[in-house]
């Protein structure tokens, strides 16, 4: 090989052009040639494997840093939205029917007004260049607020319990029901019934983000629904609006 | 078993359940892991918002992928480092952020930069296997190596950096590359 090299297929193929890749020396465009025949070829994605782990041992030597707290629940919030689409989800009527068992649970009214402050203040200082937020009261069964959400048109939410609730070892679920005939159900993810929670909106669901959509939370087994959709347990329902 | 050996099985067994859809399991993987991951898509990025959100597509793609883990190929935390880095240079790559250019750590730099104990991801073995190959390469050749990896620079930003012209870049780059390929099958 000479002392310089302009070529783009190097003197020792696949192997190189493997290591490259790992590197991260590759421009855009070149990357994504070389992602592409990873998913395509076997044998070079072998090379690229080789690579990965013998290459490895390099990250010993960055420092560990700690991730900020929210950030775990950001990921639990995003794998507990379905992107497979179930097809169980049960139609808009059929969770308002379910309403009627929601458990009754006491509030005061002052613990509604404390959570309206938290929620605003808290998307205040993560929202602010945007639009005005979108804001929902979670309703129980009586009228009683049990939640109120913040949302701003970025997709960053902020829920925070109005009440004293309960999940008696069950996960809350937190779910996005859009307006119109299609309004099947999404997840949000999983909420705290002690504590404000901040779940950024998946971006294939910030369009539902609407007036007049619902926000609603259900009763799930720990870790949250498995089937995409609610279970009957529904315990607080809100529709979104404008400030 | 030493610790690391420990780790690494514990973590493979770990993800074999999040890949069954646990999301528990996906718990213990964020928690052994997450701050070596986000250490390495900061030091990427140079930007902790971003880091973040990059981490947070890393564990979302673990959740998904973890089916395609292989512990017969790779040991889980380099698995885990190649998601990371991937992500955390897609997003460089993508962003219209110009990066920070500063000179490549010297040679002292580096042997004074000495992990902690805790921040070992890869067993001895492996770990004096890389060393001895780098040692075999010129030094400019395999500084470059390393500097590539852990800041996910491009050829065109190392050239700039080293001040040498493009084509010497690629050259050093490759010809470590193949002399370290044929150490490292050793």
């Amino acid at each position: 090989m000479s002392e310089t090299d302009h070529s783009d297929t190097p003197e020792g193929g696949d192997p190189i052009v493997a290591g490259e890749y790992v590197l991260g020396v590759l421009e855009a465009s070149e990357r994504s040639a070389v992602a592409q025949r990873i998913e395509r070829e076997p044998a070079f994605a072998s090379e690229v494997a080789f690579w990965d782990e013998r290459l490895g041992g390099f990250a010993d030597e960055v420092k560990s840093v700690a991730p900020p707290e929210a950030a775990w629940s950001r990921i639990e919030a995003a794998i507990a939205a379905p992107s497979a689409a179930p097809s169980a989800a049960p139609a808009l009527g059929a969770l308002w029917q379910n309403l009627f068992f929601w458990r009754i649970v006491g509030l005061g009214s002052s613990g509604f007004a404390t959570a309206c402050l938290i929620a605003l203040a808290y998307l205040g200082t993560v929202a602010a260049p945007e639009r005005a937020p979108l804001l929902a009261t979670l309703g129980q069964q009586g009228g009683q607020p049990g939640f109120v959400a913040a949302i701003g048109s970025g997709g960053s939410l902020v829920i925070v319990p109005a009440s004293l609730l309960t999940a008696n070892q069950k996960s809350m679920e937190l779910w996005l029901i859009p307006t119109g005939t299609q309004a099947r159900p999404r997840s949000l993810g999983l909420i705290a019934p002690s504590q404000p929670v901040r779940i950024t909106v998946p971006p294939n669901l910030v369009p539902f983000v609407t007036p007049d959509a619902s926000l609603a939370v259900s009763l799930e087994e720990p870790g949250g629904s498995r089937t995409g959709a609610p279970s009957n347990d529904i315990i607080a329902v809100g529709k979104l609006t404008n400030l | 078993m030493d610790a690391i050996a420990a780790n690494r099985s514990q973590l493979a067994a770990a993800l074999a359940r999040v890949a069954a859809g646990d999301r528990a399991a996906l718990r213990i993987v964020y928690q052994d892991t997450s701050a070596k991951l986000f250490g390495v898509c900061l030091r990427i990025l140079n930007d902790r918002g971003e880091a973040e959100d990059v981490l947070q597509d890393v564990y979302v793609t673990v959740w998904r992928k973890a089916g395609s883990f292989d512990p017969a190929r790779a040991s889980p935390i380099t698995w885990l480092v190649a998601i990371a880095r991937n992500r955390a240079i897609d997003r460089l790559r993508s962003s219209a952020v110009s990066r920070r250019s500063e000179p490549i750590e010297s040679a002292e730099d580096v042997r004074d930069d000495a992990p902690a104990a805790l921040d070992l991801v890869v067993a001895a073995e492996q770990r004096e296997r890389l060393k001895t190959c780098l040692g075999e390469l010129e030094e400019r050749h395999s500084a470059v190596i390393r500097s590539a990896f852990l800041d996910g620079v491009t050829y065109e930003q190392l050239a700039q950096r080293m001040d040498v012209p493009l084509g010497t870049m690629k050259s050093w780059i490759r010809r470590g590359l193949m002399k370290l390929r044929t150490c490292l099958e050793r």
